[in-house]
Formats: structure tokens, C-alpha cells, sequence
């Protein structure tokens, strides 16, 4: 299984990948959404991406729209992991095509019990 | 100290601090008098526009910032290079930035964080004023948020 984590903190990055990694995840990173466009249009299709919302660039939101218009990487699940908590963007980001919604600060076991309802660990 | 004009109190920003430093650091911020930062400090900045407007500012000494930097790397003491401890200063501030936001009046927009280091440096934000200032500290060192309302 591969992960992609995606977020402009190179801190937050490695917290995500160390997190992925105890999940029994091969990990890669980009630091906006157009450099994690760039990554699964080119490389393997990730099977989850974590995506920060507030990143120069490419902010999450449009990464996760860009994603959701493309047939052919429909199967990758998309989590957003963001201080954004306003219900609004939560609904905007759902509406999008993200599956699961995470809040910053969080713990490991949170991001792992999103993982395991969307079926990705067991 | 909470301010006749605050919409967040300075017990949130408390909660919402101590909540990113022992989630994120393993580290137990409490209330401390508050006392001015003297000497190298970093000074972490995230915008808020929309419904309401103005920015929110951490400031902690040089040594507290390596210290939480260090938590956030898993790195060994003084090994991480100032870019770096400006990185996790950046994203502690964005975390903390946009849980007082989701307090604020929405809709609004934040903005991505910005950091600065040093040991003279004075920091402004144009027409705003402090709406909520609170100290804190922990181990590490003291911790100074602000808020600022256009």
C-alpha cells in the first residue's frame, strides 16, 4: 500500500510519513498540490493521499478537485488532515471528493482509526 | 487577561495551546505571569481574513523553538538547521492560528504562516490593535500568543 502526504511543513510531512509508515505504509511526500499532482499523475497511484488544505501552489482543496476529475485516479482515498474546521469547508471539502476529514492537532491513533474505517488497515 | 472586545478567550487559547504542545511536542504548557521575551526569540504569524480580519502571532525564546522543532523531527539536540526549526515553528502556529479561527466569525480564510527570527525584530500589523494576549510556559521555555483585530 503507498501513501502520499501531502503538505508544505517538511515537520508535518515527516509526523504523517512516520505515522503511515507504523501502519505498515510506503510513504511519499510533496509539499503542495501541484508538486502531488505532478507526483501521482507520473509515478504509481497512491492508495491514500493525506492532504493538507492551506499550502502555496496548489492549496488541498483544488488537489483533491483536480484529483476527482481525472477517471483515472478515482480509486486513491483522500484524507484531509488541516487546521481548517469551519463547517463549511468540511462540507466543501466532502462535496469535493475527500473521504475522510481530520483536524489538526491529532494523534496517530486518530489517522489510523480513519484509515481502518476506510478500510486501509486492518 | 481577556479584553473587553475579545471574541476568543484568553481560557481557549490556553486550552487550544496546551492541546497542539502536548498532542504535537509531549510538553505542558501552564499560565505564567507575563513577562516580555528578552533576547534571540522566533516569532510564528498566520492572517485571518473574511468575517473577520486581523492576525494571530506565537512568540517563544530561540531555545524553546529548537526544543519543540526537535520534538516535531524526532531529531537529535542541535541538529536541526534554522530552516528547519522555522518549518515547525510555521506549522505550530498554523495549527494553533486555525483553531482560534473556528472561533472567529466565518467564513474566513487563513493565511499560510509566516516566521521570523532574531534577536531585535519588531513586529506590526497596520491599524490593528492586541484583542487577547496570553503567557504561557512549559519546560522549554515561555510561550507568548497574541491576537490582533483590524
Amino acid at each position: 500500500m503507498l501513501a502520499l502526504v501531502l503538505d508544505d511543513s517538511r515537520a508535518m510531512r515527516m509526523i504523517l510519513g512516520r505515522i503511515m509508515r507504523e501502519a505498515g505504509f510506503d510513504v511519499v511526500e510533496a509539499g503542495d498540490g501541484k508538486e502531488g499532482l505532478e507526483r501521482v499523475q507520473t509515478g504509481p497511484v497512491p492508495d491514500v493521499a493525506l492532504v493538507d488544505w492551506n499550502m502555496p501552489v496548489m492549496n488541498g482543496l483544488e488537489f483533491v478537485t483536480a484529483v476527482r476529475s481525472q477517471p483515472e485516479l478515482r480509486r486513491m482515498t483522500l484524507m484531509m488532515v488541516t487546521t481548517e474546521s469551519e463547517h463549511s469547508q468540511i462540507v466543501r471539502a466532502l462535496a469535493a471528493g475527500a473521504h475522510e476529514y481530520v483536524i489538526k492537532p491529532f494523534t496517530a491513533d486518530a489517522i489510523v482509526d480513519k484509515l481502518s474505517l476506510l478500510g486501509l488497515v486492518a | 487577561m481577556t479584553l473587553a472586545n475579545a471574541v476568543v478567550t484568553a481560557e481557549q487559547i490556553t486550552a487550544i495551546a496546551q492541546d497542539v504542545w502536548s498532542s504535537f511536542l509531549q510538553l505542558d504548557l501552564l499560565p505564567v505571569e507575563n513577562v516580555p521575551i528578552e533576547g534571540s526569540s522566533v516569532t510564528g504569524c498566520v492572517h485571518v481574513s473574511g468575517e473577520w480580519g486581523g492576525s494571530i502571532f506565537l512568540q517563544c525564546p530561540a531555545g524553546h523553538a529548537q526544543v519543540a522543532a526537535e520534538a516535531m523531527f524526532a531529531a537529535d539536540p542541535g541538529s536541526l538547521a534554522a530552516e528547519e526549526i522555522s518549518d515547525a515553528l510555521g506549522e505550530l502556529t498554523n495549527m494553533i492560528g486555525g483553531n482560534i479561527k473556528s472561533l472567529l466569525p466565518a467564513p474566513s480564510t487563513l493565511s499560510i504562516p509566516s516566521v521570523a527570527t532574531g534577536d531585535t525584530y519588531t513586529v506590526r500589523v497596520p491599524g490593528a490593535v492586541v484583542i487577547e494576549h496570553v503567557a504561557l510556559a512549559c519546560g522549554a521555555g515561555d510561550l507568548h500568543i497574541s491576537i490582533w483585530k483590524v
